[in-house]
């Protein structure tokens, strides 16, 4: 048979028999801490879980202003106001014919110099002091009402805080002026506001502390369950006689940190499967690279505006490297010198084979396919990189300092114009599940044709989701290849982003552990 | 990649026709143009070009042209360019040219009053050319002139900087060259492509005055056109003979398009040029080539007839004529991009349009794979994740104060990194040498998530190497953190314990002395007697450095050493 208290917390059911007692009259928190001699953190976690099982509701909500003594405070109970003890002072010294200067009074340490002076400047208003030429303190014999009321106040504040308002107006513009607001200062009054809840029970509740009420009295209480199933109850079988308590399962449970990947990473590793299912082949390269291989092999002339697209980062130490491979640096040399073999008329320029050597940091993932090109790779083939690149940019919301390139090559006999477009059809199928896609001429200086695909993104609408081309044979020739090869770029960053919930590319490389730990996205 | 600018109304006076929005998007592809901005208030238009072998079209005319010749079926000619008469004009170039700036093209354009707007575009493209195509006006610059005010024969040629005067634009009274090359704003802007010029270049006419000190200012007086004048002088210096040429004639082919008559004018060279020492400019710099019809149709993968070819490349401004099984092309005056017959290719197909062309599946069959590196990589990211650490993604350029000085790293410790030249920022200057301090740039940032961190990244860092090609070898390492209140080494022993165990991997840890560590708390990880990486807690004063108070444990392998030769020969008996 189910019982009330089966799904109550021990806390719960206690706090239920609190405001049973009052019958249908709402309590504070005050009195039901009173009642239930339980401690604030407890009554306000069981309260929250009652109010959310609607068992309980607030009936009123009061704000309530109240006053009472600091530490300073209780010290003036022994010493008296500053006021006071300097009247008093004045009035022994007086009495023993030692008349108190400024400085001995100070000097006295029990209050601090400030309060001193306050209380000098405040008695001599008021005339219960004067200072005489010689820097004396005398008393004139009237009384200082201030005195007597901060002794009135303290007095009444001695036992408990009382409210603000039970208190005379001149009273309360003196117990405001010498009270603490926030921080550390020295008053004597401390003036808090509290709001003050009052509670009753639903209807559900008043049925559930009296289906409590009943069960507590025929034993069959909470009080006697046990929370937590242990090895010797199992060993000795004391399970059987047992009642365990029923959780509350719908609270929420402790947090922990999983062990996970890094969301970005996620979406990297579903772009890697995709490729791979579809036949790449992973490819590797350099963070440190040449001139030669990052922009020479490309055919990107030395000393042309096509070079200027690409602002790089330069090495510091060394500046160049030591060799760059022949037959590789002489066929590349000829090609846009004057074409080589791979009947071009070429550039028509003196190629730096000086510059060729220049160290960088890899601008463009293409590097690593030109490297490729030039390690015999198989025909028909797909390779692919994830390369980590570096553009000479002002970092912002768009621009990362160095960012993740996905870009590849296909070789093949069957590679021409229409297969490149069947494979941007297929890139924006599988990568962007776009359904319409458009293609668009492009310029890169290692590619022609050349093409831009764009797709209309579920979130985006119609972005940029690639570049391609097919590799010019002043690129391929020189590397030793002769079968047409199509270059690929995909920009992914902005569809990471959409299925992240991010807006500042830098976010996908956050260093604030708690926005990675909170990072979900829709993929994989 | 250039982006222009003009009003709608500018392109349809040059187009013959209204361009509504719809219409405009489907001509861009021809020019490879993205349309970046329209005012539609103004009519303004912004549209960015990619092709940077095509300044022909970094221009309202040269955009409008293209189109119109696609709509009109054929290019118009522009006559200019083939000489029949001798000029009456002439350039006559001095002695040395060849060793300083050796080229110049020159026209005249009259019979068209310049407007407001005419300027403002002659301007724009002088600028686009002279700064993108020209290099910032080092191969290429581009001056304007009041014709009548120049007696002919101009000449070109060298000065000592401090014999000639004249008033340079934007100033009142006559300066030397060389107080110009020093104190005029153009002078100090591009001053440095004659730096080191013991004589500078200057256009004079016959009375002796000056028309401009090229490639750096115009006189204020010959060299200052104003709205109103109907006849005009332009000229291009540079040191490349083909793109003076071809730049002149986009600027004659624009003024013929504007409705002024081009009037060519007669080079004389002391030296030779690729047209010999007499060239009258503008004048066409294409040979016709011969592309057979094969290489067009095998880049496409589309068998056409070569009428099927000679249309698309004519209404694309190509000259044409065909054979059986090739045709013969000639680029107009205004472009000089053929290099290939892949060129000749792409713009079949953008004369055709792109759209046109069926998508056909690569159907060869490849095997596609993951690099070994990466497979282990992919391995050691599950062992990790498994054991509760939350992988991490950072960027590889930091800072050496990061890498080096907080990690209070000696020589003794490596403390070597390769460093970016020309630093933009000093936050990253530097390529990461290890991932530990990637880890620590994210502890010092999260303070308030919550303990304990397990953090762990796989990733790319730059190891100087002398023995290398380049000074420095790229490897990929993995790095774990541990942060918690109590936090230490045997948390961390424990973590790399596990994983080598899974990994097959005998393993040692030898005491070591460094300085990111606390004394008699960390290892070299040795696998197979070879150190692969280091494990121990941090230095409290490396924590302080980078303002962590947690007590923080780490260890970082390098995984090549886990892969191929490098990791083989290890135990697969261990446990």
């Amino acid at each position: 048979m189910n019982s009330a208290s089966d799904s109550l917390h021990p806390l719960e059911i206690t706090l239920l028999a609190a405001l049973g007692q009052s019958a249908d009259a709402p309590s504070s928190d005050d009195e039901l801490r009173e009642r239930s001699q339980l401690a604030p953190s407890q009554i306000s976690m069981a309260l929250g879980w009652l109010q959310a099982k609607t068992l309980i509701r607030v009936h009123a909500e009061t704000v309530t202003v109240w006053v009472g003594l600091t530490e300073v405070g209780r010290g003036y109970l022994v010493t008296g106001s500053p006021p006071e003890w300097l009247v008093q002072r004045c009035r022994q010294g007086a009495h023993e014919g030692r008349p108190l200067t400024v400085q001995t009074l100070q000097d006295a340490d029990t209050f601090p110099p400030s309060d001193i002076s306050r209380a000098i400047g405040l008695l001599k208003q008021e005339g219960a002091i004067r200072l005489t030429a010689g820097g004396h303190v005398e008393p004139t014999g009237a009384a200082s009402p201030t005195a007597e009321r901060f002794a009135a106040l303290l007095n009444q504040l001695r036992e408990r805080r009382r409210e603000l308002p039970s208190f005379a107006p001149d009273e309360q513009t003196l117990l405001r002026q010498y009270a603490v607001k926030r921080g550390s200062a020295q008053k004597p009054f401390r003036i808090e506001e509290r709001i003050r809840r009052e509670y009753v029970l639903t209807e559900d509740g008043k049925a559930a502390a009296q289906r409590c009420r009943a069960e507590a009295a025929d034993g069959r209480g909470a009080v006697n369950d046990v929370a937590q199933l242990t090895p010797a109850m199992l060993k000795d079988g004391s399970w059987r006689g047992a009642r365990f308590r029923k959780y509350t399962i719908s609270l929420r449970p402790p947090r922990v940190a999983p062990g996970r990947r890094h969301p970005y990473r996620a979406f990297l590793d579903l772009v890697k499967h995709q490729l791979v299912g579809m036949g790449f082949r992973e490819m590797r390269g350099p963070l440190v690279e040449t001139e030669f291989w990052n922009m020479d092999a490309l055919f990107m002339p030395q000393f042309h505006p096509a070079r200027a697209i690409h602002d790089v980062y330069f090495v510091k130490t060394p500046t160049h490297a030591a060799r760059i491979d022949e037959p590789f640096l002489s066929s590349v040399a000829a090609a846009h010198e004057h074409g080589g073999d791979t009947g071009s008329r070429g550039w028509g320029y003196r190629y730096d084979a000086e510059r060729a050597r220049r160290l960088i940091l890899r601008s463009q993932g293409t590097a690593v396919s030109a490297r490729t090109l030039a390690s015999k790779p198989l025909v028909p083939g797909k390779y692919f990189s994830m390369a980590r690149c570096f553009r000479y940019d002002q970092v912002d919301a768009t621009h990362a300092t160095d960012f993740f390139q996905v870009e590849g090559i296909v070789l093949g006999d069957e590679i021409h114009f229409r297969t490149l477009l069947g494979l941007l059809t297929l890139f924006a199928e599988e990568m962007a599940q776009a359904k319409e896609r458009a293609f668009l001429p492009a310029y890169f200086p290692f590619t022609e044709p050349s093409v831009e695909l764009h797709v209309r993104h579920a979130q985006l609408g119609w972005m940029e989701l690639g570049g391609a081309g097919l590799l010019r044979p002043e690129v391929t020739r020189p590397l030793g290849v002769t079968a047409p090869v199509i270059a690929w770029g995909l920009g992914l960053d902005r569809m990471a982003m959409v299925a992240l919930g991010l807006h500042d590319i830098r976010d996908l490389f956050s260093t604030d552990l708690e926005k990675i730990r909170a990072l979900r996205g829709r993929f994989a | 990649m250039p982006t222009i600018s003009f009003l709608r109304k500018d392109l349809e006076r040059f187009l013959g026709r209204a361009a509504a929005p719809e219409q405009l998007e489907s001509w861009l592809p021809l020019v490879k143009g993205e349309l970046k901005d329209v005012n539609a208030a103004t009519g303004e238009m912004r549209i960015e070009l990619q092709d940077s072998n095509r300044p022909d079209l970094w221009s309202v005319e040269g955009i409008a042209r293209q189109i119109r010749i696609k709509a009109e079926g054929a290019p118009r000619a522009y006559p200019f360019v083939q000489r029949k008469t001798r000029p009456a004009r002439r350039v006559v170039v001095g002695n040395g040219m060849d060793k300083v700036r050796p080229f110049v093209a020159a026209c005249a354009a009259t019979g068209m009053p310049v407007t407001e707007e005419d300027l403002a575009h002659l301007i724009q493209t002088q600028e686009k050319l002279a700064d993108g195509y020209g290099h910032r006006r080092r191969t290429v610059s581009v001056g304007l002139y009041r014709l009548p005010r120049i007696q002919f024969p101009v000449t070109y040629e060298l000065v000592k900087p401090t014999e000639a005067r004249f008033t340079p634009l934007g100033f009142s009274e006559p300066m030397t060259l060389k107080d110009i090359l020093a104190a005029h704003p153009k002078g100090i802007e591009y001053g440095s492509i004659l730096a080191g010029q013991p004589l500078l270049p200057l256009l004079r006419d016959k009375a002796g005055e000056v028309l401009s000190l090229p490639p750096i200012i115009n006189s204020a007086d010959i060299g200052q056109v104003e709205p109103g004048d109907s006849e005009l002088f332009v000229e291009v210096t540079g040191t490349d003979a083909h793109m003076v040429l071809l730049t002149l004639n986009i600027f004659a082919v624009n003024f013929a398009d504007r409705g002024a008559a081009v009037e060519p004018v007669e080079i004389q060279y002391p030296y030779d040029t690729p047209w010999g020492t007499s060239v009258a400019t503008p004048r066409d710099i294409n040979d016709a080539q011969r592309v057979p019809l094969k290489s067009i149709e095998d880049a496409l993968g589309l068998a056409m007839d070569a009428d099927m070819a000679r249309d698309a490349l004519r209404s694309y401004g190509y000259d044409v004529t065909t054979a059986r099984d090739a045709l013969t092309v000639r680029l107009p005056c205004y472009r000089h991009d053929l290099m290939h017959p892949v060129d000749v290719a792409e713009d079949v197909a953008i004369s055709r349009g792109y759209d046109s062309f069926t998508p056909v599946m690569p159907a060869h069959f490849t095997v596609g794979a993951l690099s070994e590196i990466e497979r282990m990589s992919d391995h050691l990211r599950d062992h990790m994740i498994g054991q509760g650490f939350q992988e991490m993604c950072s960027n590889i350029l930091m800072s050496r104060e990061e890498l080096v000085e907080r990690m209070r790293l000696t020589p003794a410790d490596g403390d070597r990194v390769v460093e970016v030249d020309n630093v933009m920022s000093q936050s990253f200057s530097c390529l990461r040498s290890w991932i530990v301090p990637s880890l620590l740039r994210i502890e010092a940032a999260s303070p308030r998530a919550f303990y304990p961190h397990r953090l762990f990244e796989i990733g790319e860092v730059e190891r100087p190497d002398a023995g290398t090609v380049t000074g420095s070898r790229t490897r990929t390492r993995l790095a774990s953190l541990i942060a918690h209140p109590h936090a230490n080494f045997s948390e961390t022993h424990t973590c790399l314990d596990v994983l080598m165990f899974y990994l097959m991997r005998d393993y040692a840890l030898e005491p070591v002395d460094h300085n990111s560590f606390m004394e008699g708390r960390a290892g070299t990880i040795l696998c197979n007697g070879h150190p692969i990486g280091l494990i121990g807690e941090l230095h409290p004063a490396v924590l302080e450095n980078w303002g962590i108070s947690m007590p923080v444990s780490v260890f970082e392998i390098e995984v090549d050493s886990l892969c191929g030769e490098e990791g083989a020969g290890s135990s697969s008996t261990s446990g």
